[in-house]
């Protein structure tokens, strides 16, 4: 297992650095430059270069930009706060998408599960169709609408929840977001929960365990739920990471001052430090997640893990 | 197994509500929050944009001059209709020849750390604005524009910064030459990139002034209380010790980012916000609302034909054809609806007052023999292109902004052009604003929608753009006739001839209408919507786009 878990760590680290590098690339290549605005001319223009270091080689470039990320340095930005360290930029946002994004995980995952649980059970009738209509809304409908619906209903007309996010209220502002980011996990696990369970009730050691004498929740969470498991923590991970890129609108919308929001304003600003900063942390998050889940995967089913031994003795 | 069932769906429901209620973010600490208390007369205010930079010598956008001017003063500022007037400056004597100008400062000014506010503070900033090492994209308000001695040399490496033309006579003068007579300069000193700086103050904050409001010090009606970089909200508090502290009725600013200009209506709607900029597509919302108001942006929105690059396009009878086909009364008051209005001369109106106190562009016909609404004309003209070319259709590309208004713009542009000059094919390219800018101004497009505002209170803020090989002269236009008067005008002998000096733009403006080498379209108009019990925010189109010193609220 540790060997296993080793092997995983440094395969991640490898593709991280493989990322900044294609990313990296990827800046180079854009058409456009940071700085072009209609007012510049182009002495300006060399100065501004000149100031960055976007005057030198691509290749001193980017051993320049490795050196500096390795001790935490990710370079200033260039337009959205003009020479703020990027660091700082996230380091107050990160925890704010970070927090948004976790409590949408929770409640897509948790609702999800039971809404999946419950039409599974009662496979065929009206609340299976019931819950089957419900996901298929929250698959189909993008993030943006319900995050309007909601803040029109429950913001503007109920006035439960501000509008507006706001530190000071930090819970309650983060509600109407929460909600409309966690519909389409909420949905997916719904309609995978669903199609495993039925799967799994339907199985030969299911009727075995019940004609053991087995019943109640002992059977369907020792025996059914945990069969059912492994795909779904294989769709979560993803969905994860869809949230992440759901934020971007839904953190437009609630003026949340999170990443999300900053990466969209970096994007359309040529701001390539910001960029890059962002899209890399986005890939370790993505890749950080894509590690837990293949380890889960060893704990959850002992069968990976010998499978794994057994390969490498 | 029923029972079962229940058991387990009674789990499931307590599972939900402990997941639901268990999981808040992490309450991270911020400084961002407001401080809107329901008895302050704090005004809340909603911007678009977060701000880019409160460093003054680097900031260059909207939003970020704003707040820069909520406390910050610098030598003059304008009146509530625009006119430049004493601010850190109690009084200036210009010289003879018009070059030197002579500050006196207020004795009374102190930055909010209590130091005096100095001749050397100025010197500080301005030199700060064009050090190549700082590279400030406004560098040129002090070069080009301001004409400040020497300026030119020290961004281009030539002079050291040392050497730029202004100096501290004594604490409280501040002495400004010029390379030739800028009758505006005094208006050009409301403009953050001319405002001071705290040298050691500055220095103190080792390259971190502006991110925080412990590494901002103010001298002017409010202090940054709160804020972080690109924050989405943030406060000022009203500065007592201002020298003018009397006049500032408001407690404090409390700004909102809002994006979604949809959010940014329903948050006016229930309060949380006093005043707010709203989209054109709203207006059809809100047209009856008593506190809709239509404030002038003075943005001009044209067309640039690209004359080098297309062949056609370099006939002149085929400009005329397509600026006579506009319908640009259709296109304010049917698509836009927003208050822009209709615009036939290359500088807009409402910005630029001429010595004797008359809006510069007032009268919008007076080059109705070259732009107008004339479908008539277009036509007798697009005949007269069609032999001179020898060519029956015509098919361009016109790029435009991929933001709603200007695509809508283009899309009825296209119509009116393809309706009006049978055989004229357009198509729209749409890309984002900086890449549009960028391909116009490196001559990659063949017509392109674009826009420009005014930086400065001067019709030259818009002539100088056509002179030959300026970077935003897209189609590449030259005019010998045209450069030699703009020459004159900006440095040459009319420099000190106020009443020629403005005659002669107007034989400039007019050569640019003759030629089409741009086609006019109108004067952008923002919707604002202002709270029944605020009052007193002055909109300005240059610079300082709202000021809030006069601002009022009722609670």
């Amino acid at each position: 297992m540790k060997k296993y878990a080793l092997k995983r760590i440094l395969l991640s680290l490898f593709t991280l650095l493989v990322i900044l590098l294609v990313l990296f690339i990827l800046m180079q290549l854009m058409p456009g430059s940071p700085f072009n605005d209609e007012k510049l001319n182009a002495e300006q223009k060399a100065n501004l270069y000149a100031k960055y270091g976007l005057d030198q080689p691509v290749i001193v470039q980017f051993f320049r930009y490795v050196g500096h990320m390795l001790t935490g340095d990710f370079g200033v930005s260039y337009n959205i706060s003009k020479n703020t360290p990027i660091s700082q930029l996230i380091q107050t946002r990160l925890p704010i998408s970070i927090g948004i994004g976790g409590m949408a995980v929770a409640i897509g995952a948790i609702v999800g599960l039971v809404l999946g649980i419950i039409s599974a059970i009662w496979h065929d009738t009206f609340v299976d169709t019931i819950a089957t209509i419900i996901s298929v809304i929250g698959v189909s409908v993008p993030s943006y609408v319900f995050a309007l619906a909601l803040s029109y209903s429950f913001g503007f007309r109920l006035r439960w929840f501000p509008m507006l996010f706001t530190a000071k209220q930090m819970f309650s502002s983060s509600v109407l977001p929460s909600i409309a980011l966690s519909m389409f996990t909420m949905a997916s696990i719904a309609r995978f929960t669903r199609s495993e369970m039925l799967e799994v009730l339907g199985s030969e050691y299911m009727l075995l365990a019940e004609s053991k004498g087995l019943s109640g929740p002992a059977l369907i969470f020792r025996h059914a739920l945990r069969n059912a498991l492994i795909p779904i923590i294989t769709v979560l991970a993803p969905l994860i990471v869809d949230l992440m890129t759901g934020s971007l609108v839904v953190e437009k919308i609630f003026a949340i001052p999170g990443v999300g929001s900053l990466l969209v304003t970096a994007i359309q600003s040529n701001d390539y430090n910001v960029v890059i900063a962002l899209s890399f942390i986005y890939s370790a998050m993505y890749i950080g997640i894509m590690l837990i889940v293949d380890i889960l995967y060893g704990i959850i089913d002992p069968r990976i893990r010998l499978a794994k031994k057994e390969g490498a003795a | 197994m029923k029972k079962a069932k229940t058991a387990v769906a009674l789990s499931l429901a307590a599972a939900l509500i402990v997941g639901m209620a268990g999981c808040g973010p992490a309450n991270t600490s911020s400084s961002t929050s407001g401080k809107a208390g329901k008895s302050s007369t704090d005004l809340n205010v909603m911007s678009e944009t977060e701000v880019e930079s409160l460093d003054p010598q680097i900031a260059t956008d909207g939003t970020s001059f704003e707040v820069i001017a909520d406390y910050m003063d610098g030598l003059m500022q304008m009146d509530s209709s625009g006119k430049t007037v004493q601010a850190i400056a109690q009084s200036y004597e210009v010289s003879a020849d018009g070059k030197t100008y002579t500050f006196h400062l207020r004795k009374d000014v102190k930055w909010s750390n209590g130091d005096p506010v100095t001749a050397a503070d100025f010197v500080f900033g301005w030199q700060r604005a064009v050090d190549p090492a700082n590279a400030s994209e406004y560098a040129y308000m002090l070069s080009d524009i301001g004409q400040v001695k020497n300026a030119q040399e020290i961004i281009d490496k030539k002079a050291d910064k040392s050497t730029l033309g202004v100096t501290a006579v004594d604490d409280y003068t501040l002495k400004v030459e010029l390379n030739v007579p800028v009758s505006f300069f005094p208006s050009l000193m409301y403009f953050p990139t001319y405002y001071p700086m705290n040298e050691k103050f500055f220095k103190s904050c080792n390259g971190k002034y502006g991110t925080s409001p412990s590494t901002t010090l103010s001298n002017g009606a409010f202090i940054l209380d709160s804020y972080e970089p690109a924050a989405t909200s943030f406060h000022l508090k009203k500065n007592d010790k201002y020298y003018d502290a009397s006049r500032i009725k408001l407690s404090g600013l409390n700004y909102q980012v809002i994006k979604d200009s949809q959010q940014a209506l329903m948050s006016y709607q229930t309060n949380t916000l006093d005043t707010t900029l709203l989209n054109g597509d709203q207006v059809d919302q809100v047209k009856n609302d008593p506190t809709f108001k239509s404030v002038g942006a003075g943005c001009l929105w044209y067309i640039a034909p690209n004359m080098s690059a297309v062949p056609a396009l370099a006939n002149q009878d085929l400009r005329l054809a397509m600026t006579f086909a506009l319908n640009r009364e259709s296109i304010t008051k049917d698509v836009l609806k927003d208050g822009s209005t209709p615009t036939y001369t290359a500088v807009p109106p409402q910005f630029a007052t001429s010595p004797d106190g008359k809006d510069f562009s007032a009268d919008q016909k007076k080059y109705s023999d070259f732009c107008a609404d004339d479908a008539a004309k277009a036509k007798s003209y697009y005949e007269k292109a069609k032999k001179e070319l020898n060519a029956n259709s015509f098919k361009f590309k016109l790029v435009v902004d991929a933001d709603d208004a200007p695509q809508k713009v283009a899309q009825v542009v296209k119509e009116q052009l393809e309706k009006t000059l049978p055989g004229m094919t357009i198509d729209l390219v749409i890309e984002p604003k900086k890449q549009r800018v960028e391909d116009m101004q490196d001559g990659k497009f063949e017509i392109g929608l674009t826009r420009w505002g005014p930086d400065y209170a001067d019709p030259m803020t818009y002539l100088s753009m056509w002179v030959t090989k300026n970077s935003n002269n897209y189609g590449l236009w030259s005019d010998a006739d045209y450069d030699t008067i703009i020459k004159r005008c900006s440095s040459g002998d009319l420099c000190t001839k106020p009443t020629d000096r403005w005659n002669a733009m107007y034989d400039a403006e007019k050569i640019v209408l003759q030629q089409a080498a741009i086609y006019p379209l109108y004067t952008q108009c923002n919707v604002e919507m202002v709270s029944a019990k605020v009052k007193g925010i002055a909109y300005h189109p240059i610079a300082l786009n709202r000021v809030f010193k006069d601002a009022e609220k009722t609670s």
